[in-house]
């Protein structure tokens, strides 16, 4: 049993891992940030109804979520090399990591979207109607009416979207990024522990996961804090 | 450097023809899956304080870790207890099969919340009424709740698709032949890596928009029932 599986090497390995847990965070923390940005502006077309804007953000919707985030790595990092390249820059010395935040951006917009798009159209038109005839501007009612009640909607799918974009993190090391997961790697062509290595990182993932929710549900009560208990 | 559109094509060929395997690869999961997953949304409804434990431990840390350790995990701990423990070789066991494992557990987990939300989502009312009128509890289930549980369902199940779908592209780095598998080595082999990995999102991409129309027709079949009235409203 001792040779199969020696869960002291698992805790030996955890503190080794650990040390590479920020690269893991900084991939997920930048890509979300870029994510909400680039959503919001991928979510506009749509929502606006610009007539060939639209079709392109649709289209560019559906291929990233028709897509596996694997393959959508492949191709930022063999395609942006020549897309760039056809404008005269060279990037093919750039750092993997730079390739994985940007596919990950790409990935997170797309999703970022469509949330934005449902939880804006949810909002009832009629409270903008109002918001107008009382003076406000287009940008008041967009900030102080619209915004507030979208964000309540639509921020549980943006928490379980973030949570899948860290679980998703753990293939970047597949193009070369020294993440846990990359670190991982490299433990195990050191000590033959692979079982043991892909425990701790598991015990890992999954404790940052139930540290996010916990996190995530109290952002959830804050932002519902004016809802008024259904009575059971 | 230029695109080798020529080249995409014959990739596109090459790979459509692990399709078949592919799909296999992700939807036997979700089969044998519905079948755990059914058990552990009734385990996890139930007043069995221990079991309970487990089975939300079970379906939380599915959900709480990356797919590719359930696969790494599954592959290395199988390899490992047979060589040092039980002294055999699986040496002899195609790859895909570690993957199966994995991916059946892991939509086990899934399909347990599926399965769970979808039955919750029939009022409690319409259970009672079954009761009332002096049905089994088997009864209830099969003619009240499941219908209508499947059916509410089933855009989690199209999702749940196709996330195996792109979940199955993980196999590829245990150096499963599947779509991403195959494309690799065909662009290793011809040094056409963009060519062949556009060719195999391409595949992905169609099959992905299918598995949403067909989906889409089903919803629409089902829910027939629901559109019928005075008014109108499909």
């Amino acid at each position: 049993m001792s040779s199969f599986f020696d869960i002291g090497y698992v805790f030996d390995a955890i503190p080794k891992l650990l040390n590479y847990l920020h690269i893991t965070i900084e991939i997920l923390l930048l890509s979300i940030f870029f994510g909400l940005i680039l959503g919001i502006i991928i979510a506009v077309p749509r929502l606006y109804k610009i007539p060939v804007l639209k079709e392109i953000a649709t289209l560019y919707i559906s291929f990233i979520r028709g897509t596996p985030i694997l393959i959508q790595l492949f191709l930022v990092f063999y395609g942006l090399p020549l897309l760039v390249g056809m404008f005269g820059i060279n990037i093919t010395r750039m750092d993997a990591f730079i390739f994985v935040i940007i596919t990950y951006t790409l990935s997170n917009a797309a999703a970022f979207a469509e949330i934005f798009r449902a939880a804006i159209q949810s909002i009832d038109y009629g409270q903008a109607e109002a918001a107008q005839s009382i003076g406000m501007t287009g940008w008041q009612t967009f900030s102080r009416i619209v915004f507030p009640q979208a964000l309540r909607i639509a921020f549980p799918n943006i928490a379980s979207t973030s949570i899948s974009s860290l679980k998703d993190t753990s293939l970047a090391f597949s193009i070369g990024v020294m993440d846990m997961m990359g670190r991982g790697d490299t433990l195990i062509t050191a000590t033959m522990n692979a079982l043991e290595v892909y425990v701790a990182l598991a015990i890992i993932y999954y404790v940052i996961v139930l540290l996010l929710e916990y996190g995530y549900k109290f952002i959830e009560r804050y932002l519902n804090r004016y809802l008024v208990k259904e009575a059971l | 450097m230029q695109l080798d559109f020529n080249f995409t094509l014959y990739a596109l060929k090459e790979i459509s023809k692990v399709i078949p395997f592919t799909l296999f690869l992700a939807f036997t999961p979700i089969i044998l899956g519905f079948v755990i997953g059914l058990f552990v949304a009734f385990i996890r409804m139930s007043d069995l304080k221990i079991l309970k434990a487990c089975a939300n431990f079970y379906v939380s840390f599915y959900r709480g870790t990356p797919v590719i350790m359930h696969i790494f995990i599954i592959y290395f701990g199988f390899t490992n207890f047979a060589q040092e423990v039980l002294d055999i070789s699986l040496n002899g066991i195609p790859l895909y099969v570690f993957v199966l494992i994995a991916l059946t557990l892991n939509a086990g987990a899934f399909l347990s919340e599926i399965i769970r939300s979808g039955i919750l989502s029939v009022s409690k009312g319409q259970i009672e009424a079954a009761h009332s009128i002096g049905m089994t509890a088997s009864q209830v289930f099969t003619r009240i709740i499941f219908p209508q549980a499947i059916v509410a369902a089933i855009p989690n199940l199209t999702n749940i698709c196709t996330a195996f779908l792109h979940a199955t592209s993980i196999a590829f780095l245990i150096s499963v032949t599947e779509i991403t598998g195959t494309a690799n080595i065909i662009a290793a082999s011809n040094l056409k890596f963009l060519e062949a990995f556009i060719a195999a999102a391409l595949i992905y991409w169609v099959i992905s928009i299918l598995i949403e129309l067909i989906s889409a027709k089903v919803e629409k079949k089902v829910t027939k029932h629901l559109r019928r009235g005075v008014v109108q409203n499909a």
